[in-house]
């Protein structure tokens, strides 16, 4: 096996190797002058570069560049979204963390080398890359999540989120880890395909508890229930800005990986492990949606709701299981970019009300938004309707999309309970929404919009229109994901 | 010298990662969860070290070089994390990190 | 310009967006330029477009704005279809609606809701439109469903007054029994068909089913139940003369020019599926009959001046639909056009009327408003000749060729002649009673006319077009060409055609007997025994709302009251503390200890490992 790197074999890693060229310069740049808007600027940019570059080696895509990665279209397209949700999240970070007292540079080298991580994971085909690029992105959000611990009348409580996620991301990872270890055992390769190859010949019982390992660790990171319980805590404890990250990136990234290894390796082509997949559904769209029902803090409403829409998306991985059609692959994709900018918009609105001095994260802080903010309750309402699927917003069409995956794979049982959470999510949604139009209790000051913060609406405006336009007019995507999606 | 039965290396490694998540979920100190955290991914670099003696290749190996290195990085913020739990709560008792709930 | 039709429904909607967003903060005279502008130039667009479209010598064409979205076999693009059908839609939709934008300038300056009333109007006809150029069922039913909505918001336009909620409400439930059947058929036929495309589907349920097959009976009986409850025909019309409670251009608008016409609409545009139904068509025909019978007796006996016209709509629809069920779909459309222009006109000058008389409405507190309201009563005049079908009106051109196409159908079709020409007899009695009650006689209340230009000239125009529209070759010859009866022009003989137009006369004479020279007195033949029972019976609508009240609200009220506590409630009381219940539980395993946590990991992936080694 050839797996000396050659030039050949940078050029479709420059996306990557910008980020990391990025993080070394922030570094470097920490070392001479600590100035943050100076080591935000750079960041930004810096992803903006890195995004550039994705666009640049598109023409190269479909190389395998040592064993380890395999930079496809389908991949490409995932770096995108991922440099673009990341660039977004430094932008929020930035006025968040304005008036920090402490040392805010570093957390931009925490973002950058987690969006090297990310990217990694959206690329690998094989184990160990995806292994490095898990914990990779992991390791930054610890840190991450903990970020604010010095700040005196903080944030809640950074190093209790922190050391949940950190204790229970590494015992995931263990799980993850056995499973490939088993895996490999009887495979004696790395490579998702081996699986594909060997499968069947082996004893079932053994590959079964292997992927049940790898699917209880992946189904953590992507806090699906029963293996959820964390999200909330985490959500809460972490700044705004890491929680969105955490959210967005940290859960595509590893929906992407996942999808690539279910495809790549066939896996459910074993029975059980369908069955598997289907009650981690089933409990986590359930579970999801009853937890939010009466909860009062918009942080743990929007962990909860992240529960259920991951539900939702492996009813979409389950109908892979009928090969004949690519709908799975394509209605992950889009839901999974929904819910990027669903996510985005939610968190972004209650970022740019917050700062790292003090958060607004109870639905009580939002009471009377639209008398106060008519603009920033219009968008977190938009952000709302989206989640909850109602038609004209990306939610829906989603939704909508996941539903015809299901169709096409006669998942009726599983589409029931998608409805029925559904139903259920339109509750809490709507709650929201309706304390945001009672008349303001009361005088939360929420942050002043400062220079720091142009960014920020920007973004949030960009956000709103993106939720719109794909609501209205998906074609454009769903032409885009229905052409990248058959390189997987 | 006769190489130790892949299954049996493999059930060592079992045992040890079982003891490693009882040590989790059972002890109250945060450096003792920790150490069990090393436990648990030693083991999983233990069952990669054996599978690749089977297979007779090094990627296994490689492998388990990776999980070590990842593990001492994740080690190193826990620790980092401890020192300041125990600065704030005077305390590394793991159930003082409850302050978050519902 | 055809590219750009696009632009018909999407004048009034950004017209819409900008009165909602403005939110009333605008100046009158600039939400009147918006309100009544965007409807302006959406019909100059749809002139425009309609003149190169037919000057083309095009039989179709369609527009794909964009595909909304394609995945697996499922695909909806925003496209729109014309054809000489909708050619005749736009032109009435945007033209009269202009018109009555027009006239509403004026008649609603007093209003508050001013900017609410024009945003809603916009809305509707941004959606009346999109449900005409509608290519797929989608959008179809996109369209069919905001005019719905629109209907109720401004029905209950005058929202302080309860009764107006509840009219509204009425409106949108009565119609709402009808949107189900339609959803239905729409859901039935896409499944069998396996299409959106209106077109496509009409071709493939020629090729997939045979005359008279179960699939096309059940299709076309769950779009006319679509259609009876739009247009307001037997057994659901119970919900239009309580939609008078809104503003009257609305009830010009909405109630009588365009929205109740859309059931017409849809079974033209689907005739090919109803030609695949022979007994449906007829049933739509006998619908038809006795729905303009029942209404005509009922416009007879009304007092107040916007519910005889609303039962007079009711009846002229009625005329439609038989022009539709003997297959004279060509002369239905063109009834549907001179009715839009006669009946906004009557609404029109009635509005006029009312807003001069301080909000009255009941006939007989007028009286001898000739000479004080010479507009209005011109335009009454007029309106009320279309209506009647005297000779040379459009409505006599219209009227006649739906009745000589029933008498022509065979079968029973002289039966639904002779129905439809006692129709006519009714019809100008009732609406010469109106003219002769309202303006001769003797002067009860001298009222002035308040109109301004804006509301005159609406009516000259509209006026016009009832005296002369029936001159109008509508071009839908080529979409109904292969479905209509090859008459050629079989000449009924001179008695007929002396009988239909004397018919008419003879009414007029009758209701000027009765009502202006007072030879003959209404009051003793009500007074009588057989009279005062009739004319209660005929009052209230044919006890319809009584029936309807027996047989459906009363009992469900009742069941409902018996149910209080009892199963269905309880299964949604259940389901309620069942969910709470759910979450009760739920939120206790969210402890907060990192080791509860931890264990239940491990407990998750036991179990996980067991159901899947089980399986």
């Amino acid at each position: 096996m050839e797996t000396a790197i050659t030039i050949q074999d940078l050029v479709p890693l420059l996306p990557v190797l910008v980020v990391t060229g990025v993080a070394v310069l922030a570094m470097l740049l920490i070392a001479l002058k600590r100035n943050h808007t100076l080591i935000g600027a750079t960041t930004i940019i810096g992803l903006g570069l890195a995004l550039i570059t994705a666009f640049l080696v598109l023409p190269f895509a479909g190389q395998q560049v040592t064993p380890l990665l395999m930079i496809d279209n389908f991949s490409l397209f995932f770096t995108i979204v991922i440099l673009l949700a990341a660039g977004f999240i430094a932008v929020f970070s930035f006025p968040y963390l304005y008036h920090l007292k402490d040392e805010v540079e570093e957390y931009y080298l925490l973002l950058l080398i987690a969006t090297i991580g990310a990217l990694i994971m959206v690329s690998s085909n094989h184990f160990l890359s995806a292994f490095l690029g898990l914990e990779t992105l992991s390791i930054s959000l610890y840190a991450m999540i903990a970020y604010p611990l010095h700040s005196k009348e903080a944030v809640k409580f950074p190093v209790e989120a922190s050391l949940k996620y950190l204790v229970l991301s590494a015992v995931s990872s263990a799980l993850i880890l056995f499973g490939i270890a088993l895996l490999y055992a009887q495979t004696g390769s790395l490579q998702f395909t081996e699986l594909a190859m060997t499968g069947g010949s082996v004893a079932d019982g053994y590959f079964i508890t292997a992927l049940v390992l790898l699917f209880a660790g992946v189904g953590f990171k992507l806090s699906l229930a029963p293996f959820h319980m964390w999200t909330p805590d985490v959500y809460e404890g972490a700044p705004l800005p890491a929680t969105m990250y955490l959210a967005t990136v940290g859960k595509a990234a590893m929906m992407v990986l996942l999808l690539r290894f279910v495809v790549a390796s066939q896996a459910l082509s074993f029975h059980s492990v369908v069955v598997v997949i289907g009650c981690m559904a089933v409990l986590s769209i359930l579970a999801g949606n009853l937890l939010a029902l009466v909860q009062e803090n918009l942080k743990r409403i929007l962990a909860y709701s992240s529960i259920a829409h991951m539900g939702y998306l492996l009813i979409a991985l389950i109908a892979l299981d009928d090969a004949s059609t690519r709908l799975g692959v394509e209605a992950i994709s889009f839901y999974l970019i929904a819910y990027i900018v669903m996510s985005l918009g939610a968190f972004g609105v209650a970022t740019v009300i917050s700062s790292s001095e003090k958060e607004f994260d109870f639905v009580a802080d939002y009471q009377g938004l639209f008398w106060r903010e008519p603009w920033l309750a219009l968008l977190l309402t938009a952000m709302l309707l989206s989640l909850a699927g109602i038609p004209l917003t990306v939610g829906f069409i989603g939704k909508f999309y996941v539903v015809l995956a299901g169709v096409e794979g006669s998942l009726w049982g599983l589409l029931l309970v998608l409805v029925v959470g559904s139903g259920i999510s339109i509750y809490y949604y709507l709650r929201i929404v309706y304390r945001m139009l009672l008349q303001p209790q009361l005088d939360q000051a929420y942050r002043e919009a400062g220079w720091d913060s142009i960014g920020s609406y920007a973004v949030l405006a960009l956000l709103l229109a993106l939720l719109l336009l794909l609501g209205v007019y998906p074609g454009f995507l769903m032409s885009i994901i229905e052409v990248v999606s058959v390189s997987i | 010298m006769q190489a130790i039965p892949f299954e049996q290396g493999l059930m060592l490694a079992a045992a040890l990662f079982a003891l490693g998540l009882i040590g989790v979920l059972t002890r109250r100190n945060v450096v003792f969860v920790l150490m069990c955290l090393e436990i648990m991914l030693n083991a999983c670099g233990l069952a990669f070290v054996v599978s690749s003696a089977r297979w007779q290749h090094a990627d296994g190996q490689i492998m388990f070089l990776m999980i070590l290195t990842l593990a001492a990085a994740e080690v190193a913020v826990g620790l980092g994390l401890i020192i300041q739990m125990f600065r704030k709560f005077q305390t590394v008792d793991i159930n003082v990190l409850t302050q978050m709930r519902g | 310009m055809l590219d750009l039709i696009w632009l018909l429904p999407a004048f009034p909607l950004a017209g819409f967006l900008i009165l909602a967003f403005t939110g009333g903060g605008l100046p009158k005279p600039v939400v009147a330029t918006v309100g009544a502008g965007s409807i302006g130039l959406a019909f100059i667009v749809a002139a425009l477009s309609s003149y190169e479209f037919l000057s083309s010598g095009q039989t179709s064409f369609q527009l794909t704005l964009w595909e909304w979205m394609a995945a697996g076999d499922f695909s909806s693009a925003f496209s729109f279809y014309l054809d000489g059908l909708t050619v005749v839609m736009i032109l009435v939709i945007s033209g009269v609606g202009f018109l009555i934008h027009l006239y509403s300038t004026g008649y609603m300056s007093d209003d508050p809701g001013y900017s609410r009333f024009f945003a809603y109007m916009n809305l509707f006809v941004a959606a009346m439109l999109v449900l005409v150029l509608a290519d797929n069922l989608v959008l179809l039913y996109l369209g069919w469903e905001g005019v719905g909505l629109c209907s109720y918001l401004l029905i209950g336009f005058w929202y302080e007054n309860p009764a107006n909620g509840y009219a509204a409400r009425k409106a949108f439930v009565v119609t709402r029994v009808g949107d189900t059947s339609m959803a239905l058929g729409l859901f039935l036929l896409f499944t069998q068909l396996g299409t959106l495309n209106i077109q496509e589907l009409m071709h493939n349920a020629g090729q997939q089913w045979q005359v008279g097959s179960g699939m096309a009976v059940a299709a076309s009986l769950l779009l006319l139940g679509g259609a009876v409850g739009k247009s307001a025909q037997l057994p659901l019309q119970t919900w239009l003369p309580d939609a008078m409670a809104g503003p009257t251009p609305i009830s010009a608008l909405i109630h009588a020019a365009t929205m109740v016409t859309a059931g017409v609409y849809l079974i033209a545009r689907t005739h090919l599926l109803f030609e695949l139904a022979p007994t449906v068509q007829s049933l739509v025909a006998w619908v038809g009959l006795i729905t303009l019978l029942m209404a005509g007796f009922t416009a007879l006996t009304q007092h107040d001046i916007k519910r005889i016209l609303a039962y007079s709509t009711i009846s002229q629809i009625g005329y439609m639909f038989l022009g539709l069920g003997v297959g004279a779909w060509s002369a239905a459309v063109f009834h549907l056009m001179t009715h839009a222009f006669f009946k906004a006109l009557l609404f029109l000058a009635a509005g006029s009327v009312i807003l001069s008389l301080h909000h009255e409405q009941s006939i007989f507190k007028m009286g001898g408003l000739r000479k004080h309201l010479p507009v209005s009563f011109w335009s009454f005049i007029v309106g009320s000749a279309a209506l009647t079908a005297l000779p040379l009106t459009s409505g006599y051109f219209s009227k006649d060729e739906i009745l000589l196409a029933a008498l022509e159908s065979g079968g029973s079709g002289t039966l639904l002649w002779l129905g439809g020409v006692i129709g006519a007899l009714f019809t100008a009695i009732y609406s010469f009673r109106l003219v002769f009650v309202v303006f001769f006689g003797e002067c009860h209340h001298p009222a002035k006319e308040v109109s301004g230009w804006n509301m005159t000239a609406p009516l000259v125009v509209l006026g016009v077009l009832a005296l002369l529209g029936g001159w109008i070759h509508i071009p839908v010859d080529a979409v109904f060409s292969h479905g209509e009866m090859a008459h050629e022009e079989a000449h009924p003989s001179l008695f007929i055609h002396a009988l239909m137009i004397a018919i008419p006369i003879i009414g007029v004479g009758i209701s000027y007997l009765f009502f202006c020279s007072r030879t003959w007195s209404a009051e003793k033949l009500v007074q009588s025994g057989l009279g005062a029972a009739l004319h209660k019976f005929w009052f209230s609508g044919w006890g319809m709302d009584r029936l309807y009240q027996a047989v459906f609200v009363t009992p469900f009220v009742s069941l409902a009251r018996l149910n209080r506590k009892d199963i269905i409630d309880l299964l949604i009381g259940l389901l309620v503390t069942l969910t709470s219940q759910a979450n009760r539980l739920l939120v206790r395993t969210q402890t907060g200890y990192l080791r509860w946590y931890a264990a239940s990991v491990m407990a998750g992936v036991i179990i996980l490992i067991a159901i899947g080694a089980l399986l």
